[in-house]
This record gives C-alpha cells, structure tokens and sequence, in this order.
C-alpha cells in the first residue's frame, strides 16, 4: 500500500484537509481585515445603535 | 512530583479565576452584561472563549484515547472541528445569528426561538431540554478530569471534584459571562501552551512527522496485541490507513466524527459566543484565531493518540486497563495521561495538568452558564406571568445556575462512564434537537412554530427513546458493543426526519399574521 507521509490516502486526505481548511479561516480573516470593507456602518443592527442613529438623525 | 507544589499552584491557578470572576462582577450592571457580556466582545475572546467552551477536557483525553483504538481515521473529525466547527459555523450561522438576535433583542438559544416563533412554550421547551441534558455532559467533563488525576496523583475522585465545582462555581455565578469569557482568554493560552509542547515533545521523541507516521504504519496486530491495545483488532488496517468501509469499527469512527463534527452546529454554549460580539467585523475576524486553535487542539490530539501505541511498544509500557465488573479491559482514557506520567519531565505533568484543567473548567463553566440561563430565564422567568427588574432576573439565573452546579456535582460522584461517548451523545441530542429549526429558522422565511413544534418534538422523542435503549449498554461496559448500532439512528436518520417534518408542516400550515409580523422584524437587517 502507497503511504504518503506515513498514511494512506484516505488518512491523508483527513489530515491535509485540517491544515487547508485553517488556511481558509486564515485567508477569511486576512480579507476581512485587509481587503473588504465591513458594510455594518450603514445599516446598524442593535436596538441601542438604531436609537442612537436616530437622535443623531433627529 | 510533588503535591505540596502542585497544591499552591492550584491555589494561584483558582485564585486568579475567582479575581476575574470579582471584576465581572464589578462591571456586570444590566441582564445583557451578565447573560451575553454587554455583546462588547472583541475577535480574539470571542474565539478563545468559543475555543475552550468547544475544546474540552474530553476532546483532549477522551478522543486522544479514541484515536489510539481506531488510529488516525479520527483525523476526519480535526478536518470538521476547522471547517464545519469555525468556518461554517462562524460565517454561515454565527453572523446571522447575532442580527436576528439583536432584532428579537434575545440572548439564548431558547428565546432566539421563542421570540422568533412567537412561543413562550417553545422557549421554555427548549430550555428545559438544554438544562436536564447539560449536566450530563458536565459529568462526563468531570470524568475526564478525575481520570488524569487519578492517575497522575491518585487524588481522591471526590475531592477533585468537589473542589473543581466550587472554583467553577464561584466565578461563574458571581461573575456572569464577562468572568467566563476572561477566564477563556487565560484558560485558552494555558491549553495551547500544553498542547504545543505535548505535539512537539512526542513528534520529537518519534524523529519528526514522516518518520512517526511510519512507525505506527508498521505495528502489526501481533506487535499491538502485545502491549495489550484495542487497536489490534480495531485498527485492523493498521493505525495510519483508513478502517474497511461499513467494518464496525468504520461504522463507530463515522459516528462519533458525525456526532461531534456536525453536532458543533447546534450548541447552544456556543450559540451564545455569537451573541457577545461587539461588531459583525469581531465575528469574521474571529474566523482565524479560533481555526488555528481548534487545529492546535484537535489535530494535535487526534494525531498524537495512536502515536502513543508506539511510545508505548518502545517504552514496552502496556495500554492501561480498568477493571468494569470484574473484568480488566482496556481504558483509552487513561492514554495520554499515562504516557505523560511515563515519558515526559515532571514539569511538563504540571503544565499539562493545568491545561487539562483549563480545557475542564471552561467548558463547565460554559455549560453552567447556559445551562443555568436555559433554567433561570428561560424556563422559570417565562412562567412568570409578570415583568421582573433586570436585577431580580439575573438573580433568579444565580439560582437556578447554583441549582445546576448542585446537580451536577451530585451526578458527578456517581460517574457514568466511557467519557467520549457521552460527549458524541450529547452533540448528537443538541444537533438532532436544534440543528433544523436553528437552520431554517436563520435562512427560510416560511418557517413556522408548528413546523418547528413537530419537528422538535419528534426528534427528542426519537433521541431519549434511542437513549434509553442505548444507555445501559454504554455506562459500564467495555469499548466496543451494540453502541455504535444505535447511536447510528439518532444522528442520521432523527437529523434528516426533523428537518424534512418542519419543512412539510411549515408548508401544509401556514403562519399567521403575528408569526409573519416577527419574521419580518427578525430579517430586518440580514
């Protein structure tokens, strides 16, 4: 049986797979930090931060 | 190692808890402070709080010991704690979660429900499933913890507990979740470091990566046998490769990787996380912090655990064993503690003990916070037929999460047995309860309280019948049984079943106008 890395392919696949999957959360987190833009200033979510908006807008 | 030692770095360890649980206390002033942190929370304590309230000390002892019977197939179990654990769950659910939950103004799973389907009894329901069924998931935290220092100490079992419920206990109640999540912060940075140098001390000791891998390719069943471990026989493609598909130890690794894996989704501990966000940009960017964690915790575990049977064959230390009516057999539990004990300095037992006691305390406490705001607020404040103060309502979850506390404590002298499996359980109860109507409840307009009445009631039915036939088996018996037969119905078939009863009663009945009215509130600002 070919082992890579000492496991067979199925293992492997596992193992890489949790790496990859951290390099996406890392990627998401460098975009979110770097790239996009948060949108969430224009629309305020909380109850506290809509009433606040609107005495400011008042 | 010595005791005395050991005795006044407790102290300082508890002390330093009990000072954070002070300043929460100092600036917990409104119910919001003491139920979701004031949702002030930067990234990284969301991330380390819902790291170290995800990372027990089951999922550090209890799988490492799993995944050296069954060898690294449990790896696909790491690969889903990162993906579907954090990256699905933080930006598939976890932003959503914390809009919706800000529009119905709830701070529980139970009353995101309740007020999303307009149902004070769905709350209550809710409630009281995640309140009677979290202490037993605290037990089995306590078991963990009592198996490592049984082994390291010979502590009393008792004591341990006992004084490990009052620390919890003390900060928690007094403190609220700003006291939680700060003791997160420290207790997370306690447990990296103990993970760390555990990976870096065993890979290390076995020549690196490649070389590790390969020496535990290379023990035969023979060479397993000899040192009396299970995965002899349930390894039986060796402890690298992958078990034969649909064999029974397959069936058992696809249950527990699907029991946890996919049960993360639908925690209700780890629901509320969500809620304590300051900004949408502190839930995103917590994505990173609690990926690279859970892969130190996980991935370490679950690759070391079947390295240990070649520690253990070089070593010629045999598996560990405990006697279960009579009969020695095998405890995986005692793994990682025992080679701990054997092959590393004695000031890394220290550092590893406080990092299994971090991981141990910041889920209880987790636990008991949710557990006791399902009861205190949820279920008795929702039967009161009139308003309350914020102060009288934080008091009553004082309570009733003291009540919790006792309970637990009581269960916990009386341990139930086989750590791991009461954790994949009690995943599976949460995912099979909550998962469809949390899901549909976030992304389809249509649902409906009936919908997700008849869902949650079939599912728990479905769930507790499937415990009760199940239970006597797993509490007290050796590794493998009957249990992964049943165990097998709950996740993959109630799961699917409560998802497709909602949908089709949330299409034959319809909402009405009061229903449609709060749906249009809770989508407001997705």
């Amino acid at each position: 049986m070919n082992l890579i890395l000492g496991m067979d392919i199925g293992v492997f696949i596992a193992w890489i797979g949790t790496l990859l999957a951290t390099v996406l959360c890392i990627l998401y987190g460098l975009y979110y930090q770097f790239i996009k833009k948060s949108d969430e200033k224009q629309r305020p979510t909380s109850p506290k931060e809509q009433d606040k908006t609107q005495e400011e807008d008042l | 190692m010595d005791i005395l030692f050991f005795v006044i770095s407790m102290v300082l360890f508890a002390s330093i808890f009990i000072f954070l649980g002070y300043l929460g206390y100092k600036k917990t002033k409104t119910v919001e402070d003491y139920f979701v942190a004031g949702r002030k929370m930067g990234a990284l304590l969301i991330a380390f709080s819902y790291g170290a309230t995800f990372i027990s000390a089951v999922a550090l002892i209890g799988f490492s010991g799993i995944a050296s019977v069954y060898g690294h197939s449990i790896l696909w179990l790491a690969f889903l704690n990162v993906f579907v654990g954090i990256f699905i769950a933080f930006v598939v659910y976890g932003l959503r979660t914390r809009k919706m939950g800000l529009s119905l103004n709830a701070m529980t799973l139970p009353e995101l429900l309740g007020n999303r389907f307009n149902s004070v009894k769905l709350q209550q329901a809710s409630g009281l499933i995640i309140g009677i069924f979290m202490v037993a998931y605290t037990s089995a935290v306590f078991l963990a913890i009592a198996s490592l220092f049984q082994v390291t100490f010979g502590i009393p079992y008792w004591l341990c507990v006992v004084v490990f419920t009052l620390v919890v206990g003390i900060y928690l109640i007094v403190g609220g979740l700003y006291a939680v999540m700060w003791t997160h912060a420290v207790q997370a940075i306690v447990m990296l470091v103990g993970m760390i140098i555990l990976m870096v001390g065993i890979y290390t000791m076995l020549g690196g990566i490649g070389p590790a891998h390969e020496a535990a390719a290379g023990l035969t069943p023979e060479m397993l046998k000899s040192i009396g471990s299970p995965a002899a026989t349930q390894a039986p493609n060796g402890l690298t490769s992958m078990p034969p598909v649909l064999s029974q130890p397959f069936m058992m690794v696809l249950t527990l990787i699907f029991g946890v894996g996919i049960g993360v989704l639908a925690q209700p501990q780890l629901i509320t996380r969500y809620l304590t966000a300051k900004n949408e940009k502190a839930l995103r960017l917590a994505v990173p912090y609690g990926g690279i964690f859970i892969l130190l915790m996980t991935f370490t575990a679950f690759s070391i655990g079947p390295l240990c049977n070649v520690l253990m064959y070089q070593n010629n230390i045999m598996y560990p064993t405990k006697e279960v009516a009579g009969v020695m057999v095998a405890n995986p539990d005692a793994v990682i503690p025992t080679i701990i004990n054997e092959l590393f300095p004695s000031w890394f037992i220290l550092i590893f003990l406080f990092a299994i006691l971090a991981a141990a305390m910041s889920t209880a406490a987790a636990l008991f916070h949710t557990a006791g705001a399902s009861i205190g607020r949820d279920v008795y404040e929702k039967s009161l037929k009139r308003k309350i103060s914020p102060e009288k309502s934080i008091f009553i979850t004082r309570i009733a999460t003291f009540a919790i506390v006792i309970a637990t404590l009581i269960i916990s002298l009386n341990p139930l047995d086989v750590v791991a499996y009461m954790t994949a359980f009690f995943f599976g109860l949460m995912a099979c309860t909550f998962l469809a109507p949390y899901t549909l409840m976030l992304y389809w307009k249509k649902t409906n309280r009936t919908g997700v009445w008849v869902g949650f009631l079939f599912t728990i039915a479905w769930y507790i019948l499937i415990y009760f036939k199940t239970a006597p088996k797993i509490i007290g018996t050796p590794l493998v049984g009957n249990y992964m037969i049943n165990m097998l119905d709950p996740i993959f078939i109630g799961l699917p079943l409560s998802f497709l009863l909602t949908i089709l009663f949330s299409i034959i009945i319809r909402q009405d106008k009061d229903e449609e009215t709060i749906m249009k509130t809770s989508f407001e600002n997705i």
